[in-house]
């Protein structure tokens, strides 16, 4: 989940109330944010979802509603500025999409900096995909000079000063040398474009997702923003400035639109309009299990900051605020009716679902087969299926086809297994230093590549057991493998084999309807040393499918 | 307690032990009272710890130091001292450059040096510098020695035939035993030997007379049959000497807590299902609306695989009614608003959730009442280190019933911890995808004095349940498996749960 930090003096201010500390942290746990306080630093944890919980200013519109301070939707004005926004064609097949917006009247604080650097990383991170999706440029608005273009250029073409470097680069060198070049430069390196953001003077605002330019940096004598998002989901773009605009605006900062004119159409954003979504009282109270009327299910939905506009019998008219980027359906809605109830009043009900419990099958086999080894004496080891065709097959003098990864983290672990034996003489060489003799069993899944079934493999529980020490052999553990079998009420049949794990001569396949069910024996010599093991080994593994 | 009594309660061994002692005239060495008792060394040391107890005899402990030849010591044994070597080279090579004399007899680079050392020690060469070169020339002293043997190498030739206590060693022999150890060629062992000594009252124990009487250790299938039981004497235990500890075969801990977790899910009715490891991206989220670009599903998370490549899709009407879902929503839903691509949902993966096995389940159980569980593993692109593991167990439910609720829900939140033997839960608003509205448990454990979070769950959300064809509402819980299994265990490190090492697995206690 996304984190962010907000300063607890700060966090008052933008609550305009002093809460205790504690008190603050608990209220907000039951909003559903996770807060941890060390000092004046406050760690939040935000759900994936809630993208405009990613800034203090977002965390603080919440609670005041939650805390009854300031309730319903909140109303943000919004005055037309001058400045519009020209969208070249070219951008159609490159980052289509661009929405941007103008704040004045900016004090800009240490706090409202880092709130501000803050929101744009974690949108950036979050809703934004990496800035895949969308990304944000923030400039000094008295550094622009409107009309501004949204256009393209080529990689070698126009040169300026990218923020933080001290001389002009050209696109291609942008991506190459700049820090932010190297990191998102794979969004824009193969298009035939870059995206540009250009005043009418021919000043460099950004190229877009990478980086500002050092002409247009926000500096601590900033009166005004010029905000802009671009990217390739047009919803991603609306929603971050949306909530970048409203957060500032919480601030007390004044909001202006912008107009952006697309070659076919003309549009102005931000648009702050409520989202209308109807919610059923009787969805809401059979969803959570409560009985509220209409008109108290309307006072908890402002207390989370929702508009009601209308009551009509059961259906409740709810005006979501703009800058929710989460509501998709009704259930949204009545998490967080839930939620201003207070999950901590909600008591719990036991239904009567009649139902019969009943173990898996396998699992009852399994605990059988359990039961049994440690009757016998032998110590249950739990191991990784994830392997590596080393231990599966090199050591094992074995050839065999198991599932690959295709991202592995670690070469140990590199594919699944297909035999539990590999994983137990692995245990027996882990434990070389305790006193022998061992007795270890698993009962485990391995994975065989199937392509009759609908995932190309599938799990198969298997029992293998392993005896290491001198004078207990082939003897000994083909007693216990029958043990096993007539517990379970198998009838077998014990067949000479040959298998190049096992000594020739010491290895004998037990079979059940004709069909091989599993191989006991005395490890070979190699197979023992391979596994850094000094003494012999004897060992089976049957299916127990 | 008088003699007699101390007689008649000592055992067989103990006896032989003192008449052998008697013959040798009442004083010897534990080795030649074995000997002469016909006892091995063990069994006379238990006899004496007895009989010394009764005050019988006396045990005198004395340190004896061997001399023992190194093997660098058993090399110059065999081929000479290297100096020695070379004096015998010079002697006879008629060169006086040391290089050459040194090939000559053989020497490797270290010894050449040890040899030159020692010339000079010994006082049997001259050395001259010229040209680089180092000449030597045989001293009057080392034309002396050509003909006759040193003191450390008679020594040397003394210890290779035998090992020798220093006591032993002739007066002359002292000086050049510093020397032979100072080259480690030889080393000291220190050794303790007893001696045992009659004392008066063993004596006029003796005096007594002492028959030796047959004594057995063992009750066996002849003494039994053939009644001789009655005149042998079973020796008497040690009852309360502490002996070495067996253990029981017995079910890894972790599989315990499994079980434990198990045996409530079935008392509360739920039926167990099981998963599949290798699971279709389909099923591992299309199916559970999470979005196909979703940070989840991406490299960083999950395993994808290599082999096999592909899987098969579920029936068409199924796959149409979830990518509708994603697309553009239903049941009055927005959707995600993004075009739906099938070949993302044929890769295969290695199952990240278990919910991926109770979704399974619902669409080929979509009439209510279901009530099934799963514990399984699940696997993630993580590194392993104390916290983290790439493959861990999840434990996961669901009910389906018409007219479940959110507080039905925390109701068997509830129930679940309270059989854990875990009797304080608080409920706090939580978030996963697929579940609308959410839920995170806390729950108190005593032990830690401490609220940990172990259960996440939530209801179905419309856009998931919809294309299954399921029309009532779908509770879901998951359990933390690996934290409840490492509180219940007391381990700290995640590790521990696969570690296996078998002394912890036979020293724990079961849960």
């Amino acid at each position: 989940m996304p984190s962010i930090t907000v300063s607890y003096r700060d966090f008052c201010k933008l609550l305009g109330k002093r809460v205790k500390q504690s008190k603050l942290c608990e209220r907000l746990s039951m909003l559903g944010v996770e807060a941890e306080a060390a000092g004046d630093e406050i760690k939040l944890e935000i759900a994936h979802n809630r993208t405009d919980l990613l800034s203090p200013e977002g965390v603080a519109r919440a609670l005041k509603g939650f805390l009854g301070i300031e309730v319903g939707l909140p109303r943000y004005e919004i005055r037309p500025s001058k400045v519009t926004v020209e969208v070249d064609l070219s951008v159609k097949s490159i980052r289509p999409y661009i929405a941007a917006g103008v704040v004045t009247g900016v004090k800009l604080t240490d706090d409202v900096v880092a709130s501000l650097m803050q929101v744009q990383e974690k949108l950036h991170a979050s809703l934004c995909r990496k800035r895949r999706k969308g990304s944000i440029g923030v400039y000094d608005l008295d550094t622009v000079t409107p009309p501004i273009r949204y256009t393209t250029t080529l990689p070698d073409g126009l040169r300026f000063v990218p923020l933080d470097f001290g001389r002009e680069l050209t696109p291609a060198q942008i991506l190459r040398e700049h820090p932010k070049g190297m990191e998102y430069g794979s969004i824009i390196r193969d298009l035939p474009r870059y995206p540009l953001l250009i005043d009418s003077r021919g000043v460099v605002l950004s190229m877009p997702p990478i980086i500002n330019s050092e002409d247009t940096r926000v500096t601590s004598k900033t009166k005004g923003f010029f905000i802009d998002v671009t990217g390739l989901d047009e919803r991603v773009v609306n929603k971050s400035l949306t909530i970048l605009m409203t957060g500032l605006a919480e601030r007390g900062f004044r909001l202006e639109s912008v107009a952006v004119k697309y070659p076919n159409k003309r549009i102005r954003t931000p648009n702050l309009g409520p989202q209308k979504w109807c919610l059923s009282a009787r969805n809401a109270n059979g969803f959570i299990g409560l009985d509220l009327k209409p008109v108290a299910i309307a006072k908890i939905a402002k207390r989370m900051r929702y508009g009601v506009a209308n009551i009509g019998g059961d259906v409740l008219t709810l005006l979501a605020p703009p800058y929710r980027a989460d509501i998709m359906h009704e259930v949204d809605l009545i998490e967080d009716i839930a939620i201003g109830y207070g999950y901590d009043r909600l008591e719990p009900t036991l239904p009567k679902v009649l139902t019969t419990g009943e173990r898996s099958p396998i699992e009852r086999i399994s605990d059988k087969a359990r039961r049994v080894l440690t009757g016998l004496g032998f110590m249950e080891v739990m191991t990784y299926t994830l392997t590596n065709p080393h231990v599966s097959f090199e050591l094992m003098r074995a050839k065999g086809d198991a599932v690959e990864i295709a991202n592995p983290v670690s070469e140990d672990y590199t594919t699944v297994r297909n035999s539990l034996l590999p994983s137990l003489l692995s245990v027996l060489r882990e434990n070389r230093r305790n006193p022998l003799p061992h007795q270890i069993f698993e009962v485990g899944d391995v994975v065989v590549l199937d392509e009759k079934t609908e995932t190309g493999a599938r799990n198969v529980r298997r029992a293998a057991a392993a005896v290491i020490g001198e004078g207990i052999g082939f003897t000994y553990i083909k007693a216990a493998a029958e043990a096993l079998l007539r517990e379970l009420g198998i009838s077998w049949e014990v067949r000479a084999t040959w298998h190049p794990s096992f000594l020739d001569g010491r290895v004998a396949e037990l079979v059940v309807r004709g069909k091989r069910l599993g191989l006991v024996g005395e490890l070979y010599p190699e197979v023992i040393l391979g596994f850094e093991l000094e003494h012999p080994v004897a060992a089976f593994e049957i299916d127990l499918e | 307690m008088d003699i007699s009594t101390v007689v008649e309660g000592l055992s067989a061994q103990e006896k032989k032990v003192l008449l052998a002692l008697q013959q040798l005239e009442g004083k010897a060495s534990v080795a030649d009272v074995g000997r002469r008792a016909g006892l091995d060394q063990a069994t006379v040391m238990r006899a004496v710890l007895t009989l010394s107890e009764h005050g019988l005899i006396e045990v005198f402990e004395k340190k004896i130091s061997k001399a023992i030849l190194t093997p660098e010591g058993w090399g110059y044994a065999r081929d000479g001292l290297p100096e020695r070597r070379m004096l015998v080279a010079l002697a006879s090579c008629g060169s006086e450059v040391a290089d050459e004399i040194a090939a000559r007899a053989a020497l490797k680079e270290d010894q050449k040096q040890i040899a030159l050392t020692w010339l000079k020690r010994k006082g049997w060469a001259e050395f001259l510098r010229r040209e680089e070169k180092t000449l030597l020339s045989i001293t009057e002293g080392g034309g002396a020695a050509l003909s006759q043997k040193t003191p450390d190498e008679t020594l040397l030739e003394l210890l290779s035939a035998q090992e020798r206590n220093v006591d032993e060693l002739p007066a002359d022999m002292k000086e050049p035993l510093r020397t032979l150890v100072g080259r480690k060629l030889v080393r000291l062992e220190e050794e303790t030997q007893r001696e045992l000594k009659l004392t008066t009252i063993g004596i006029q124990a003796l005096e007594l007379g002492i028959e030796p009487t047959e004594e057995v250790s063992e009750l066996t299938h002849g003494l039994l049959m053939s009644g001789r039981w009655q005149e042998v004497k079973l020796r008497r235990y040690d009852v309360v000497a502490p002996g070495a500890p067996i253990y029981p075969g017995k079910i890894h801990p972790q599989q315990q807590v499994i079980d434990e977790l198990r045996e409530i899910l079935l008392e509360m009715g739920f039926v167990e299902i099981r998963g599949k490891i290798v699971e279709s991206e389909f099923w591992n989220f299309d199916a559970l609306f999470q979005a196909q670009d979703h940070p989840a599903r991406e490299i960083h998370d999950s395993l994808s695989l290599s082999k096999p490549e592909r899987t098969k899709l579920p029936q068409l009407v199924l796959v149409k009614r979830v990518a509708a879902a994603h697309e553009h929503g239903v049941a009055g839903s927005k959707g995600w608003g993004y075009k739906f691509n099938t070949d993302i949902s044929r890769r295969p993966v290695l199952c990240s959730q278990t919910t991926a096995a109770t979704v399974r389940y619902l669409a080929s159980h979509p009439e209510p009442p279901v009530k099934v569980f799963c514990i399984d593993r699940v696997y993630r692109h993580e590194k392993i280190d104390y916290k983290h593991l790439a493959e861990f167990y999840q434990a996961e439910g669901i009910v389906m019933d018409p007219g479940l609720t959110l507080r039905d829900m925390l109701g068997y939140l509830k129930q679940i911890v309270v059989k854990l033997g875990l009797p304080k839960i608080r409920f706090r608003p939580g978030y996963f995808p697929y579940t609308e509205p959410s839920v995170e448990a806390d729950v108190y454990f005593p032990e830690k004095r401490e609220w940990l979070e172990v259960l996440g769950a939530g209801m179905f959300r419309p856009e998931l349940l919809r294309p299954l064809g399921v029309r009532h509402p779908v509770l879901a819980w998951g359990i933390g498996f690996s934290r409840l299994a490492m509180i219940k265990l007391g381990i700290d490190d995640i590790r521990d749960l696969y570690r296996n090492d078998i002394e912890w697995l036979q020293k724990r206690r079961m849960i």
